[in-house]
């Protein structure tokens, strides 16, 4: 288990400023600053098409293949603004994890959704290999339910599993930021509730940016919570004060249920 | 453990490894080539056959308009002839003709499999008929060679080895080429269409003939196109049936030649070189001309397929 | 009329047309299957064809058709699948792109009696190759080549793009995405790709005819030294395949058992086609199924 030990002083995972980000004559992202604090949830919400996805999306450079994407601003993380040229994207999205909407673990066996990231990673170690299942299974409260069954494709495990399943796979390469893209919006409430506590533990570890279009969820789980609205962020502050106190009369509409 | 490095050192590319190791590099480095190879057995086919099928023009001093539009075809006698038109004549019957029979026969065959009974006719029809299309062209010659002529001497008249023969071969021969890519055509019709004309109290046929026919056209054609492609370059099934003497027939059971038959005859008995071979050549540079016109019509009903 | 009465109508005579397809092409299939299966013996498949005496068989011809398959199959599967991997993950949208579109497509509408002559022209003679195994499986490469291409390219493009954003999300490269993710989902429908088109490669006659030849050497079963004159292995010897041998017996045959020969090759012919027809779909359902469920 990797806790990483950065120097103390460095409470900012992430430091937006002045991003702007295009669809060719599009502009998704209007000129934002954000500050992502380390080892907490950031929840970011907002009506569909405000944003929030392309922002995150961003982060681990995923857009990068989209025709006409363009980033400027700045994203900075440690000491390096991440929409440089010359990021290792690959080395940035095994630093940085992604779980998505809709589960996507590999046509392959349960286990071999957390083996072939770590062999795609240079890890060889039949012992590490099978030690290591075990281990990210656990962490995501999955190894109780499947541990008899872990040569059965993934596709046999229901969608909250699966989903769980995805998680580890992003946990099993040692990332420090997590990023998730409505992880539950696909599940049911039980599974959901699953989900929601699973973040709640691992906050500990990592980073957790969380994309939501559920509030009661941002309101369940995330320390801060950013509202995006039009491309641009109206208010971003601790998630109880958001919720119960918000400062932008938008937010509060959002909330309220007015619009969105 | 690497994590006490910053960011700038842990996720900034570091120089390009020159090594030959770079799977990154090396796998494109493999499919860019692959791809450049369709471009260029594309080009090598194309100035291959275009620097033969010249040569009867500059070199044996053949006159294009007697190739394309004379019948007197006599390459052997003292003062050799080339006229191509009656296999030319022979290609374009046997394809045209085919279409016209093949055209509504297998639209409607689509129809029954998409609109009438969809289920059916993709459980059955569908698998039944994509296997037709993969069966070898020798056999539908032999069929029709077997079976076909015999019947046409017996029952139509003549000797049975005619253009009539021909067109039916290949007509049997396209028929599931075009019903399975007319049926694939209808099945990317958005379902929308389907139900909104029903919704207006249309009938199942009048929903085919005013809403789904017309917005299935472009792929329609293609199918039918594409079914004529086959067609027109099919080679020894038509030369098993049509009785290949170099003569324009003067009705359907007379027997006549087409370019890919001469080709298929006569290749392996003439000279390399010599007039009577380079009008081989020529007919298969037409041959290849026909192709790059078909693949631009349906690139262009493509086109307009997605507007 | 009525309104109902034409739908009524118009379902009818749909109806009739896709029974009467149905029925001419049972009719066709079964009249090929019924006469050979008379002909087609133990005997028939293992010994040699005669020129001109009555009771060859086809033992040789149909080697041929398959050791020409094979050498066509591995020249065609690497270039098919980098070729299909470069038009679903490489290509841009641009002139380049639609050029290679361009080629591909009509090289997939030649006819391939031209094809033939391509091979005759700069295998058989520019390459002083001669009538051979390599040239009539070069020859077939380039007739198979588009099919494979397109066939890896749809394959790789229909596996779901969040399988694709799974791997680049732990860090794979692209290259190992495409190896390690796209390639391994898209396998099943790659292999389905791959039997139906032995299936067209194995029927093929008129691209071999003046490439691969229509005769072969007197082959010796028991010599199986690649580079020796008679030897079944040697791809620089002619070699008369099955569906050239059915196509001459019948055009050009002097043999008295014409007809019987002709019935037979045809009626293996037909079967090896339906075998590589339906085990392409049920080995591809088949692997599927263990893919993505128990």
């Amino acid at each position: 288990m990797v806790t990483v030990a950065l120097p103390e002083t460095i409470e900012t995972a992430f430091d937006v400023q002045g991003l702007n980000i295009f669809y060719g004559a599009k502009q998704a992202i209007n000129d934002i600053d954000l500050s992502i604090k380390k080892h907490e949830i950031t929840a970011l919400i907002g009506p569909s098409g405000c944003g929030k996805s392309t922002f995150l999306r961003s982060i681990n450079r995923m857009n990068d293949d989209v025709p006409g994407f363009r980033a400027e601003g700045l994203i900075q993380y440690d000491d390096i603004n991440l929409l440089t040229d010359n990021i290792d994207t690959v080395a940035l999205r095994k630093e940085i994890g992604m779980v998505f909407q809709n589960p996507n673990p590999f046509p392959k066996s349960i286990a071999k959704n957390i083996t072939q990231p770590l062999k795609e990673h240079g890890i060889r170690s039949k012992r590490k290999l099978t030690e290591q299942v075990e281990t990210n299974l656990r962490r995501v409260g999955l190894w109780d339910e499947v541990r008899d069954r872990l040569d059965t494709s993934a596709y046999s495990l229901s969608g909250g599993q699966q989903q769980r399943l995805c998680i580890a796979r992003a946990l099993c390469i040692h990332p420090e930021v997590l990023l998730l893209d409505e992880p539950a919006s696909a599940l049911d409430p039980i599974a959901t509730a699953k989900i929601e506590d699973l973040l709640l533990h691992l906050k500990d570890h990592y980073t957790i940016i969380l994309v939501t279009h559920n509030l009661q969820q941002a309101a369940r789980v995330a320390d801060s919570t950013a509202f995006f609205y039009q491309g641009e962020v109206v208010e971003h502050t601790d998630t109880e004060q958001f919720f119960s106190n918000p400062k932008e009369k938008r937010s509060e509409d959002y909330i309220s249920g007015r619009f969105g | 453990m690497e994590t006490n490095l910053r960011a700038s050192e842990r996720l900034v590319r570091k120089s390009r490894k020159l090594s030959l190791k770079n799977p990154e590099r090396n796998g494109k480095i493999v499919v860019y080539t692959a791809a450049f190879l369709t471009v260029v057995a594309t080009l090598a086919v194309t100035v291959f056959l275009a620097q033969r099928g010249l040569q009867s023009f500059y070199m044996s001093d053949i006159n294009p308009l007697e190739f394309f539009t004379s019948t007197n075809w006599n390459p052997s006698g003292d003062n050799p002839t080339y006229g191509a038109l009656i296999f030319i004549f022979g290609s374009l019957a046997v394809t045209l003709a085919s279409a016209v029979i093949v055209a509504p026969l297998g639209i409607g065959a689509a129809i029954f499999m998409t609109e009438i009974a969809p289920s059916w006719g993709k459980k059955v029809l569908q698998p039944v008929i994509e296997i037709l299309v993969g069966i070898p062209s020798v056999i539908y010659g032999y069929i029709g060679l077997t079976v076909l002529v015999p019947f046409i001497r017996e029952q139509v008249g003549g000797s049975g080895y005619s253009l009539m023969a021909g067109i039916v071969v290949v007509s049997v021969m396209i028929l599931p080429t075009v019903t399975t890519l007319s049926a694939d055509a209808l099945n990317r019709l958005p379902n929308g269409l389907r139900s909104s004309s029903y919704a207006l109290g249309a009938t199942r046929w009048q929903t085919i003939r005013r809403v789904l026919l017309p917005a299935a056209i472009p792929g329609l054609l293609t199918a039918v196109i594409l079914g004529m492609a086959r067609a027109i370059g099919e080679a020894l099934a038509i030369q098993m049936v049509i009785g290949n003497t170099e003569l324009l027939p003067g009705s359907l059971l007379d027997p006549t030649a087409t370019m890919t038959t001469i080709i298929t005859l006569n290749m392996g008995h003439t000279t390399f070189g010599s007039a009577e071979n380079n009008v081989l050549w020529t007919l298969g540079l037409i041959l290849l001309a026909i192709s790059y016109l078909l693949v631009m019509a349906v690139r262009f009903l493509g086109a307009r397929r997605k507007i | 009329m009525n309104r109902k009465l034409t739908d009524k109508l118009a379902t009818l005579i749909f109806t009739l047309f896709a029974a009467v397809i149905v029925l001419v092409l049972a009719a066709l299939l079964s009249y090929v299957l019924y006469l050979g299966i008379q002909q087609v013996s133990w005997d028939f498949l293992t010994s040699k064809s005669s020129n001109f005496r009555a009771g060859g068989g086809i033992q040789d011809q149909l080697f041929n058709s398959f050791y020409i398959l094979l050498w066509t199959m591995i020249f065609t599967i690497p270039l098919g699948l980098a070729g299909g991997i470069y038009m679903a993950e490489y290509a841009e949208d641009n002139k380049l792109t639609a050029i290679i579109r361009v080629c591909i497509e009509t090289l997939a509408s030649l006819p391939s009696i031209v094809l033939g002559m391509f091979g005759l022209l700069v295998f058989v003679n520019t390459f002083d190759i001669g009538y051979s195994v390599l040239s009539g499986a070069l020859t077939l490469t380039i007739f198979n080549m588009p099919i494979m291409i397109r066939t890896c390219e749809n394959a790789i493009r229909s596996v779901s793009p969040q399988q694709k954003e799974a791997g680049l999300a732990l860090g794979y490269t692209h290259w190992r995405t495409i190896t390690t993710v796209l390639l391994p989902s898209a396998f099943p429908s790659i292999l389905t790709g791959i039997i139906l088109s032995c299936g067209l490669v194995f029927g093929e006659a008129a691209a071999l005819l003046y490439s691969a030849g229509m005769t072969t050497p007197n082959l010796d079963f028991g010599n199986w030294n690649p580079f020796a004159e008679t030897s079944p292995l040697n791809i620089m010897r002619p070699a008369e395949t099955l569906s050239v041998h059915v196509w001459k017996v019948n055009s050009e045959g002097i043999i008295p058992d014409i007809r019987d020969v002709a019935d037979g090759g045809a009626a293996v012919l037909v079967t090896a086609n339906l075998i590589f027809n339906i085990s392409a779909r049920l080995l591809g359902s088949w692997i599927h199924r263990k893919l993505t469920s128990k």
